[in-house]
């Protein structure tokens, strides 16, 4: 590495005058190597930061060194050529760039859009990916891989302190503040009382939670709580009066005694916390049904801040030591083959300077690819703006080759070229920035789903910044090169004879056609792309899922605040459902554990033969607790048997509906009506017997297979939770104009009951998501970059056109048709778009590789998407071209031949 | 502002020295020296204010050479040749530190004169 850095300060060298440079370089080259040196023995980031200033700073005073000498009089010193630099150019550069309106607001906007687009993403993706905690010395923060039991985390908090500096756990919980009907949701956090402590963050009114709050039923104080600054504004209106008022969650009043500063977040990325309450409390809220002694229930998170100079890997150490003492304290109520897994598996540390996150995991990649996606139309617009400036340059000749017998020196006139470039791509770079902010921030929103609500820190900082100054100079580098080396060709006596007549060719038009058919192969591989995962899209969109979505409205119920307790739910469910299914309009309502695509599972293992070849995941089946009319209600269809009904009550024999693929795998061939089967639980195995076999239907995701599902009669379920979905099929049209109406029956029902609508719909194209933002924004980078190159392609034809117009014109006298002119230019055209579509389908196919894990229902290398993107280009490239085409065959002889 | 006086004319007293080329030239007087032992001790001397890096280094080597104040020196026999060449000052380069210092020396001069009191903070 090392020597690649000096191999580039060498090379920048070379833009130093050479008597400067002859004298110079050994010591230079010596100087950089010595403090290169130093620098690695301050890290990686020294390296970088010492690289960069020192590669800017050399470029930067070769260019003022260049600068001085080109002004003549190097021996008066008096002349500062750096600020010349700067005064002079920039002054001619507005002055030019004012001069020719158009074609700068084209490059501004077409850069402000490549550039913000690239910065919108990377500033997600260091919000996501990059950025740390808000909390003091967050490198030193480890995560404990996986979730955990309370029954461990207080193993490991009895030993926080021998383990690392302080160990904390946490688990995010929405929280209900109405007490009945529509729901009132606010984010809430459990803590234990170190989190604050650990995390080294304060409060900026009040104060954080402390040990001795988060004891089981509550601290000194009571149930107490630390509220967000989001949450203060929100609801409190920033008064300081927030603090001492009580805020009632199920029943429990709880005292806010602290607000966290505006910066803090919790510990996931991608969320915030509106209130943090101690663990301890839990009980209180969940009386019977409390987690803290669950050794099943994996709901908390647990982190430790390691002492200074210890590492993850020495802290997974540490807690070895204590592994088996710990868990075999917190045993949980698996089978005994999957206890001796649980006693071995080991527990690890991990770096979690930037927190957890489940959008990071989900997201990244995607957001990555997106990244190259906006990346390669930064890349056609830079080609563009480099073919407007040559063409620009070009134009220009005479008053550049006016320039250069007047005495100018070239390396000054592109210098003058080159000040032109860099102010538009810094005039794009700051248009950029603003698209950036809103633009990010759309984004972000796109991201979030009605369950997974998203809140990212997307303030600039200065790798934001930083970013986005790279890729302003990078791209004034790229398009303004160009035209800096056009400048070569012209020679001072070009001003003299103008006008000339003849067949011309010159390498500036081929460079321009390189550039144009670079810009085709980029679009055609981003317009691939964007075929890809639209198809990818429409194919999971239109999966049927094997349910009606159109017609069911599904209401989420909380009957946690309810009267009725644990053993009389059953009897109020049914009674919810009677009472939605009683609703003008109404056809069906049934109730069940949870409704398909709601992201929430039950699974369980069915017992198979001794000698089955079905291994680990292949006994799964997923489990849904449905009343009587369920499958009506969801459109899924009974093949054959019978759906539940009242004699499937609790105390009757134990039975189940089973779906098409369960059959299959597990119940082999002939009827399946009648057959029995088990499956095996923590301590037991319950056997079933099948009454009914309905279609498949997906159950957590479109995109998987379709996977075995039994159905037990929602009667039937021992523990049954406090929430469960009602789903209620509308007689006819959109299913949303039942809510009100379900909403009065059910809170006629039961007043103290909690629910929230959503339409099956609204579930279904929530964890299509990513699909859809995938589709979209490759959809509009794809239509962008075909837009530019059809802008690139036709100025490029034109241009071209406009040096032939005495040629074509004579050939016209000569008794050329017009369709001999519109060929002698669309086949030039044609082997532009040619050349630039086979390169972009080589790229294409060779890019294909890395979107593979994001596509459903087809190949990364599908041909009909390949073949349909090239009709595309091609059918732009004949648009673009047949325009300046048409205009040639206007052009007329006689004209051409009186002028000049 | 010019960097320094135009060579046919000797120091002006009045014009200070900027702190890079002031270092720059108290590194030299110690005697001849190479490249990155000048930057080495500029850094130093100045407790690290002026953070020189190689280009602007050499920058105002250049302009120094040019107007005559430092000049190549021979370099030691035994010398590691990657390190490029030695410089030491010349009568003119010595007589513009001298300057620099009694211009300095007027300036503590000027304010030591004021009454204790008018001197600021103590």
């Amino acid at each position: 590495m090392n020597r690649l850095y000096e191999r580039c300060h060498t090379a920048l060298l070379r833009a130093y005058p050479a008597s400067m440079r002859s004298r110079f370089e050994t010591g230079m080259r010596y100087a950089f190597s010595q403090d290169l040196d130093h620098a690695r023995a301050r890290g990686a980031a020294a390296v970088l930061r010492f690289c960069v200033t020192t590669m800017f700073t050399t470029l930067w005073f070769a260019m003022g060194a260049r600068a001085s000498r080109a002004h003549g009089n190097a021996t008066n010193s008096g002349d500062p050529g750096m600020r010349r630099f700067i005064t002079i150019d920039w002054r001619d550069a507005v002055r030019s760039l004012r001069a020719t309106p158009l074609v700068t607001t084209v490059a501004v906007l077409s850069l402000a859009l490549g550039i913000g687009a690239n910065t919108a993403l990377f500033s997600i993706l260091n919000s996501l990916t990059l950025k740390s905690l808000p909390v003091r010395d967050p490198q030193q923060l480890a995560l404990l891989k996986g979730g955990w039991t309370n029954p461990v985390w207080e193993q490991i908090r009895a030993r926080d302190r021998d383990l690392a500096a302080g160990a904390f756990a946490w688990s995010s919980e929405e929280f209900d503040l109405s007490s009945g009907g529509q729901r009132d949701v606010i984010d809430g956090m459990w803590a234990s009382g170190r989190m604050f402590d650990v995390l080294g963050v304060r409060a900026i009114l009040g104060r954080t939670l402390s040990e001795s709050d988060d004891v089981r039923g509550g601290g000194k104080d009571g149930p107490v709580a630390v509220i967000s600054y989001g949450f203060w504004q929100r609801r409190y209106g920033g008064e300081a009066s927030a603090l001492g008022k009580t805020i009632t969650i199920q029943r429990v009043p709880i005292t806010i005694v602290g607000i966290t500063g505006p910066d803090f977040f919790g510990p996931i990325v991608g969320r915030t916390f509106d209130i943090a309450i101690p663990i301890g409390v839990e009980p209180l809220m969940r009386g019977a049904e409390s987690w803290l002694d669950g050794r099943s229930t994996w709901w908390l998170d647990i982190m430790i801040r390691l002492r200074p100079g210890q590492t993850p890997l020495q802290a997974s150490e540490a807690l070895r030591g204590w592994q088996p003492a710990i868990r075999q304290a917190t045993m949980p109520d698996f089978r005994p083959q999957d206890q001796a897994d649980y006693l071995q598996d080991p527990l690890t540390f991990e770096s979690a300077a930037s927190g957890r996150s489940w959008l990071r995991t989900r997201y990244e990649r995607p957001l990555k690819t997106i990244l190259i996606v906006v990346g390669l139309v930064l890349l056609i617009a830079c080609a563009n703006i480099a073919n407007l400036l040559l063409a620009r340059a070009v134009a220009r000749r005479h008053e550049l080759s006016v320039r250069l017998a007047l005495g100018a020196s070239r390396f000054r006139l592109a210098r003058q070229l080159f000040a032109e470039s860099v102010l538009l791509s810094s005039l794009g770079a700051v248009c950029g920035l603003l698209f950036a902010r809103w633009g990010s921030r759309l984004l972000v929103r796109q991201l979030a789903t009605p369950d997974n609500a998203v809140y990212l820190d997307l303030s600039l900082d200065w790798r934001v910044l930083g970013f986005t100054i790279a890729v302003a100079g990078v791209t004034a580098i790229l398009f303004g090169l160009a035209p800096a080396f056009g400048i070569s060709g012209v020679a001072p006596h070009e001003a003299i004879k103008e006008q000339s007549r003849g067949v011309v060719s010159d390498r500036r038009l081929g460079l321009r056609n390189g550039l144009v058919v670079l810009q085709i192969a980029l679009s055609l591989t981003l317009v691939v792309a964007a075929g890809l995962f639209a198809r990818t899209f429409l194919s999971l969109n239109g999966r049927s899922g094997g349910f009606d979505r159109d017609r069911v409205l599904i209401v989420n119920v909380d009957v946690q605040q309810s009267a009725a307790g644990p053993k009389e739910r059953l009897d109020l469910y049914e009674r919810l459902a009677e009472s939605a299914a009683a609703v003008p309009g109404a056809a069906h309502a049934a109730v069940s554990f949870t409704s398909p695509l709601a992201g929430s599972g039950w699974n369980t293992d069915v017992v198979v033969p001794d000698n089955s070849t079905l291994e680990g995941r292949k006994r799964w089946t997923w489990v849904n607790a449905v009343s009587p009319g369920w499958f009506a209600t969801y459109g899924v269809g009974l093949a054959s048997g019978r759906d539940f009904d009242r004699r499937d009550r609790p105390g009757a024999p134990l039975v189940a509906v089973v779906n098409r693929t369960f059959a299959q795998r597990f119940l082999g061939e002939g009827d399946p009506i009648g057959r029995e089967f088990s499956t095996q639980e923590p301590r037991t195995t319950i056997r079933y017997v099948v009454v009914g076999l309905v279609e498949d239907a997906v159950y957590r995701s479109l995109r998987s297979e379709m996977t075995p599902t039994m159905y037990i009669p929602f009667a039937q379920w021992d523990q049954p939770s406090p929430i469960v979905s009602i789903g209620v099929r509308a007689e006819r049209g959109a299913p949303t104009n039942l809510v009100r109406d379900v909403a009065d029956a059910l809170g006629r029902t039961d007043p103290k009951a909690v629910f929230s609508f959503r339409s099956l719909s609204d579930q279904v194209a929530g964890t299509l998501a990513q699909e859809r933002l995938g589709a979209n924004l490759s959809t509009f980078f794809g239509a962008l970059a075909l837009l530019l190159a059809a802008l690139g392609l036709y100025g490029v034809t034109s241009y071209g056109i406009n040096r032939r117009r005495a040629e074509i014109g004579i050939r016209m006298a000569l008794g050329a048709k017009g369709s001999d002119v519109v060929r002698l230019v669309l086949g030039r055209v044609a082997l532009l778009v040619a050349m630039g579509i086979a390169a972009g389908a080589a790229m294409s196919l060779w890019a294909s590789q890395f979107v593979e894990a994001l596509l459903y229902g087809l190949e990364p290398r599908d041909p009909s998407t390949f073949i349909a993107a090239a009709l595309v280009l091609a059918a732009v490239g004949l648009l673009a071209g047949g325009f300046p085409a048409w205009r040639a065959t206007r052009i007329d002889p006689s004209t051409v031949l009186r002028e000049g | 502002m010019p960097l320094l006086m135009p060579t046919n004319r000797e120091p002006d007293v009045s014009a200070p020295l900027k702190p890079a080329v002031f270092y720059i030239l108290l590194a030299l007087a110690e005697g001849p020296t190479h490249g990155y032992a000048a930057m080495q001790a500029v850094r130093e001397q100045s407790s690290g204010r002026v953070p020189i890096g190689t280009a602007s280094f050499y920058r105002h080597l250049d302009r120094l050479i040019e107007d005559g104040l430092v000049v190549e020196a021979a370099r030691p026999a035994d010398d590691d040749p990657r390190r490029g060449a030695y410089y030491r000052l010349t009568a003119r380069g010595l007589r513009a530190l001298a300057a620099e210092r009694t211009r300095l020396a007027r300036m503590v001069a000027a304010i030591d004169a004021l009454k204790p009191a008018r001197r600021g903070p103590a």
